[in-house]
């Protein structure tokens, strides 16, 4: 069938992401559907066309573009859980165990996001914009009836946009595909971000990620350019042999890489260009925020591994990129967690707390450059950068999904917001104070795992690196492998974490809040949040930790065999 | 209170939990021990549930009364844990199961990891996993904790609930509980030394929680704390010796410890000198928790503070925990099956242990009145027997005679059964008899101050001639106690006997340092019959000494129940489980119970001949002694001084009516002189061993204390308060870039790229 740009089989392997493809359009049509009717002109023939008219009462539902895009990427994640057969589509794109898992990373993470927005945005009509004259009390009132009510549809669809896009880089091998799939990832994600336009925050942090990442993907973009330069193929296969062949580094090369690691650089949140990063988290509203933190941040990973792994990364000795992306792990994990200390706003904690834990994960890709790494801990601590992305949308999204909640009766960009929340929800808070806990990486929980296995890659890569013979321990640390370090800042670091995540869980369970009325009744989200916190528990230890671990094992595996 | 109507509808829910065992056992081929996570999952999953509901509800009257304030759902997952259990053990008993070749059953692995070892290199990839180990000595332990946790469970719905000043907060308790429970059976169930610690970390904060559960009261406070203080020096010591015994084997899972534990880690065979201090240190850490001498001293203040149920878990469970980590070190000193040979010295210090706790132990408890007080160190006493018992058995496996040494550690693990029900029993019956006189005193004394303090409802001195008033709970005690002195044909008197007889033999085998422990528990033996027959004399028969007595009803019906399956079992379970071979099953000599091929009447008749007939004529002096000190002269001493007849017109039932009147067969006697004598002044200050660790506390550990107080203030916190402040002014530093201006953003990612080309070019050149 030629007609077709794809075979069936071809089709069968990108199924989930055809289903947001129709998806998309079905949501751009659901809402608008009508009693129009068309008469064939000449006679009293009335057929009915659907597009258009009185909408029906079923379509006009404000919550139904919520429904349909719920229930879009349930099925593309039920698609992308059963699927068992890999392959090539087209010469752009290949379906393997490597992306498939992280096709159900963004749309686990889109799953949370369209349950936390159904009680957000509370469906209402007759909304008016504020004028002039109106009294302040009343502008603030009408901003916040449209931004409950306002462009349903339109969230939906971008929602599906991102999924799409995100879903798509994850399974391509050519860099231009790679590329345009994230420009479609972020340009919706800088939409979300600046969604409610008609707040302050919303705009000016929409406008500044706006900026900075457009700067960004130019910088990207130009790297591009100049690698086609330097080897008039784009394909990662063709990089990969090209840059095997040549013996020294060539400059263009060299330069291009390094700015498309300022372009990745700020997708996954590494210093110095992580700075728009938390005021994007605080303008945005939480499912957006949680976004960002867990599927974008994985995108941006993909990203680097693509271009530091696959293309780049010799098969002995140390890449040339070593020291360069271990300082800038070292430098982001650090300057996230310091910054988090005194930041009083939730959101811009948990954006500083993703700020370091991009370190961490730089700090397992440097571990891998350092080329001493056999087989084995090289696939150890790729599993450790693929779980730790996976367990973050547990216990990341969770814990955006609590400010969520919060958010539904208020505002949850202070700390006192969150006073006493064990007093007036104890199960809520009971989770969120599980989500912090993870996410500083106590045991039993999946954080935990995730940075335990991490380390131990590290430490398993730099083991047998010291003197056997000295007397101290200072000499051994002395004579241990740099990649040694990386190890012990994130230890150091996880220390330093726990200060403002506790403190969290302190004002939760300590504070006296302003008023004990239980919250509202969002009972998905409820849901949501206790199947976050049961996740979290029993995916860091527990039958299904095995089985993920499995999963993200035969990821490393295509991943490496690529 | 007192009129109680049937509540027996509140047991409904418990149907459902009750129907999901027997459905998996009726399943084709599903097998009991893959279902042994049940055990420890289903508690695990009510601990939080409970927890929470309370939390919540905590006010709600269908809570309260229907649900009991979480003691339904308790005893719902007990249930579960319970009928797992029995499902288990049934299995084995007839046979379906094969004990020989049971052992791991890994269902759980959380975590492998690689090791770095000394040289710096990486060994073999170690799994930090949770499975399950059955054999005759887990099956035993694990039906004793889950039947008797689920019976204490039953009991606290009636006592917990009826008690008015714990409001509103007993899901806490429950919750505790259901915790504790858990603790115990994942430490039975555990397949390696480290879950096994884990779990009984978990059992020791839960014994802190339980005694400190009227935490407003000091003397409950100060009882938990001591309880977790002293147990935590053993913990210690514990925890070295399993780091001693990693260190020898590279492995702290059973099957690999047990698989051969004469060679260790890469094939050295194991020297018995560093092997006998791993097992010192795990013995000082089973010497805590069991409260025996010199870490004793936590027991008896811990039945001070709160509630007879904890005090029941602690003497009747908890405390069975060292015994069991000590039965469990048998196969390192069995040089029949690979033990290491060299170590019969550690056999010798337990028995001496034991004998001198034992000892010790039983003279206090002579002069006590608090009728929890003389259970919490008869309950010593017993286990120091039991230690004796074990030691004889690490002994003779150590020296070869393992015949000796299996009927000795069968005897021994099989006086734990008797003693776990009998001393639950009890507990359970003194328990009832403290509510009721205390309930009867505050009837009596209406309207006036509640917090009566000359009253003590737990002072035998105020009791006498209960046995009219309470004949279910006078019963109970009257076979418990027999049970725990060892009265002929009753309860404990199978196992007991053994225990003596075998830790002799010891003796006459030539081990001349086996007469100290030999003699200490032939005298104890009498001393135990003394002071059981003394309490229960005091508290049901003679005179009433106090007006409260007239008022006392029987329990209610939730503290019956327990009372009476114990009653029975402890009555004829002994002699049954005997006939039936139970010590040999204990030891693993067979694999499960039988007649073995003899007839039932042949089989009790050489159980009878073998009990009070055996071969040995030393040994037949030896039994026939014990029975003499015990049976006659220490309850007849007891009955001239505390026995008597009931108040006029009072009538006993049929089961205890003998005893009383025949306690008034044997005359009086004065024995003032004696109760003013400094000897008894010593032992009721407990020999003085709290004033002792006072003393060496307050001048070695408190300046110390103190000491570390003040570094820990000035140097360490100001370390970490540097730390801190440094950070936060870092922190404010640092979020002055985050400006708010794109424009500075992209000024600081230019530098940022140009840092990247820097140390590109810098690092490739």
């Amino acid at each position: 069938m030629s007609y077709l740009p794809l075979d069936t089989a071809e089709a069968e392997l990108i199924i989930p992401e055809l289903i947001m493809l129709v998806g998309l359009i079905a949501i751009i049509l659901i809402p608008n559907f009508g009693d129009a009717t068309f008469r064939i002109p000449l006679s009293r023939i009335k057929v009915p066309i659907l597009i258009g008219g009185n909408r029906f009462k079923l379509t006009s539902n404000p919550k139904l573009p919520n429904q349909v895009s719920l229930l879009i990427f349930s099925a593309a994640f039920f698609f992308g859980l059963i699927q068992t057969s890999y392959g090539n589509v087209g010469d752009t794109l290949e379906v393997t165990a490597f992306s498939r898992i992280f096709t159900l990373i963004f749309t686990a993470a889109l799953i949370l996001a369209t349950i936390a927005t159904t009680h957000r945005i509370p469906a209402r009509t007759n909304l008016k914009v504020p004028t002039d004259n109106d009294s302040e009390t009343i502008t603030t009132k009408k901003i916040d009836a449209l931004i409950d009510n306002r462009r349903q549809v339109d969230f939906h669809i971008i929602l599906i946009m991102v999924g799409l896009g995100m879903s798509l880089m994850s399974m391509a091998t050519h860099l231009f595909m790679l590329f345009v799939c994230i420009e479609l990832a972020s340009l919706s994600s800088y939409i979300l971000v600046a969604f409610h336009k008609e707040t302050k925050v919303g705009g000016e942090a929409g406008m500044k990620y706006f900026i900075v990442g457009s700067v960004a993907s130019a910088v990207g973009i130009y790297g591009m350019s100049l690698l086609y330069l330097w080897s008039g193929d784009l394909s990662l296969d063709a990089l990969s042999s090209k840059w095997m062949e040549s013996e020294t580094i060539d400059p263009i090369a060299g330069i291009a890489v390094g700015l498309m690691l300022v372009a990745f650089g700020f997708k996954v949140g590494a210093a110095p260009f992580h700075l728009a990063a938390p005021d994007a988290y605080s303008g945005a509203s939480s499912p957006v925020a949680g976004l960002l933190a867990t599927a974008s941040k994985a995108m941006g990973f993909v990203a680097l591994m693509r271009i530091l792994i696959t293309v780049t990364m010799p098969d002995s000795g140390e890449a040339f990129w070593f020291s360069t992306i271990a300082i800038i792990s070292i430098v982001t994990m650090t300057w996230g967690n310091l910054a988090a200390l005194t930041s009083t706003n939730p959101k811009r904690i948990l954006a500083y707390s993703s700020v370091a834990h991009a370190g961490y994960m730089l700090a397992g890709l440097a571990a891998i450059g350092s080329g001493l790494a056999s087989e084995e801990a090289m696939k150890l601590v790729l599993t450790a950068i693929i779980f730790h992305l996976v367990v973050l949308v547990v216990f990341k999204f969770g814990a955006f999904l609590v400010l969520s909640l919060l958010e539904t009766e208020g505002r949850s960009h202070q700390l006192e917001d969150l006073h006493g929340l064990a007093r007036r929800e104890p199960l809520i808070a009971g989770s969120m104070f599980l989500f912090m806990l993870s996410l500083a990486g106590v045991p039993p929980l999946s954080g935990f795992l995730s940075k335990f296995l991490m380390i131990n890659g590290i430490v398993n890569i730099s083991a047998g690196t010291g003197a056997s013979d000295v007397s101290s321990v200072m000499d051994w640390l002395i004579s241990v492998e740099p990649v040694f370090w990386l190890a012990f800042a994130i230890v150091l670091n996880s220390a330093l974490s726990m200060f403002y995540y506790l403190r969290i869980g302190l004002v939760m369970f300590f504070e006296e809040p302003e008023n004990t009325k239980p919250m509202k009744d969002a009972f998905s989200l409820r849901i949501a949040i206790v199947l976050c916190a049961l996740l979290t528990v029993i995916i860091g230890i527990g039958p299904l930790s095995d089985s993920l671990l499995q999963m993200v094992n035969d990821a490393v595996d295509s991943f490496i065999s690529n | 209170m007192g009129e109680t109507k049937n509540e027996y509808r509140l047991l409904l829910p418990l149907l459902p939990f009750l129907v999901i065992v027997p459905y998996l056992a009726l399943q084709t081929d599903s097998h009991s021990t893959d279902f042994a996570w049940l055990i420890v999952v289903a508690p695990f999953i009510m601990f939080p549930i409970i927890l929470i509901i309370g939390q919540v509800f905590n006010k709600n009257e269908t809570w309260k009364n229907t649900w009991k304030e979480g003691g339904i759902l308790g005893l719902a997952a007990l249930s579960v844990s319970l009928s797992t259990t029995i499902w288990i053990v049934y299995d084995y008993l007839i046979g379906h199961a094969d004990i020989t070749n049971s052992g791991v059953d890994s269902w759980l692995e959380w975590i492998s990891f690689d090791v770095l070892q000394s040289d710096y290199t990486i060994a073999q990839n170690r799994i930090l996993g949770v499975g399950v180990w059955i054999d005759s000595l887990t099956l035993m332990l694990l039906f004793v904790a889950t039947f008797l946790c689920f019976l204490i469970c039953w009991f606290a719905i009636g006592y917990m609930t009826t008690d008015p000043i714990n409001e509103d907060s007993n899901h806490r308790f429950f919750a505790e509980f259901v915790l504790f429970s858990l603790g115990m059976f994942g430490m039975v169930l555990a397949d390696n030394f480290l879950w096994l610690f884990i779990f009984w970390e978990v059992m020791g904060l839960c014994s802190y929680l339980l005694i400190g559960f009227y935490y407003w009261k000091d003397s409950a406070a100060a009882a938990a704390k001591k309880a977790f203080l002293t147990t935590r020096v053993g913990d210690v010591f514990l925890m070295i010796g399993l780091l001693i015994l990693y260190d020898i084997y590279g492995s702290l899972d059973f099957a690999v410890v047990f698989d051969d534990p004469s060679t260790g880690i890469g094939g050295v065979a194991v020297e018995s000198g560093e092997l006998f201090w791993a097992l010192m240190m795990l013995f000082i850490g089973a010497v805590g928790k069991s409260a025996q001498f010199p870490l004793h001293v936590w027991l008896p203040d811990a039945m001070e503070g709160p509630t007879p149920v904890s005090a029941l878990i602690h003497a009747a469970t908890m405390v069975n925990a060292g015994l069991y980590l000590v039965a469990r070190l048998m196969p390192f000193v069995d040089i029949h099956h690979n033990g290491v040979s060299g170590l019969e010295d550690f056999g010798l210090i337990v028995a001496w242990i034991g004998g001198i706790t034992a000892f010790m132990a039983a003279s206090i408890a002579f002069v006590q009145n608090d009728i929890k007080k003389v259970l919490a160190y008869s309950t010593m006493s017993q286990l120091a027997y039991i230690f004796t018992g074990l030691g004889s058995a690490l002994y003779f496996l150590n020296t070869g005679d393992h015949h000796a040494g299996y009927f000795v550690l069968g005897a021994s693990l099989f006086h734990l059964f008797n003693h776990a029900m009998a001393k639950g029993m009890l507990f359970m019956a003194s328990g009832s008899v403290i509510h009721e006189v205390h309930h009867a005193h505050d009837h009596l004394h209406h309207g006036s101050d509640h917090s009566d303090h000359d009253f003590d409802p737990q002072d035998m001195r105020n009791m006498g001639g209960i046995a009219s008033k309470m004949p279910v709970t006078s019963t109970a005690m009257m076979f418990g106690s027999m049970s725990i002195i060892g009265i002929p044909l009753i309860g404990g008197f199978w196992s007991k006997e053994g225990i003596i007889a075998e830790t002799w033999l010891a003796y006459f085998h030539g081990e001349t340092m086996m007469l100290g422990p030999a003699i200490l528990i032939l005298a104890t033996a009498g001393m135990t019959g003394f002071y059981m027959s003394r309490m229960w004399f005091m508290t049901f028969a003679g005179q009433p000494k106090s007006d409260v007595v007239d008022h006392i009803h029987e329990a209610t019906p939730w503290i019956k129940e327990p009372l009476l399956i114990l009653t029975f079992i402890t009555a004829i379970g002994g002699f049954a489980l005997a006939t039936l071979g139970i010590i040999d099953f204990l030891s693993n000599e067979s694999h499960h119970l039988s007649l073995h091929g003899h007839s039932l009447q042949e089989q009790i008749l050489h159980e009878l001949e073998h009990a009070f007939l055996p071969e040995d004529n030393k040994l037949r002096m030896v039994g026939w002694t014990t029975i003499l000190l015990s049976f006659v002269i220490g309850p007849i001493m007891a009955a001239r001084i505390h026995g008597g007849k009931l108040k006029e017109g009072q009538k006993a039932n049929i089961f205890v009516g003998w005893l009383v009147n025949l306690s008034d067969k044997f005359g009086t006697q004065d024995v003032t002189w004696l109760a003013e004598s400094q000897l008894a002044e010593a032992l009721d200050k407990r020999l003085y061993f709290d004033d002792l660790y006072e003393g060496i506390i307050a001048r070695t550990v408190i300046p110390f204390a103190e000491l570390s107080a003040w570094f820990d203030k000035n140097i360490i916190d100001g370390i970490i308060k540097q730390i801190e402040s440094n950070s936060v002014l870092g922190s404010v530093q640092i979020r002055k870039v985050t400006t708010g201006n794109a424009r500075d953003y992209i000024l600081m990612a230019t530098v940022g790229a140009l840092c990247i080309f820097a140390l590109l070019v810098g690092v490739n050149n």
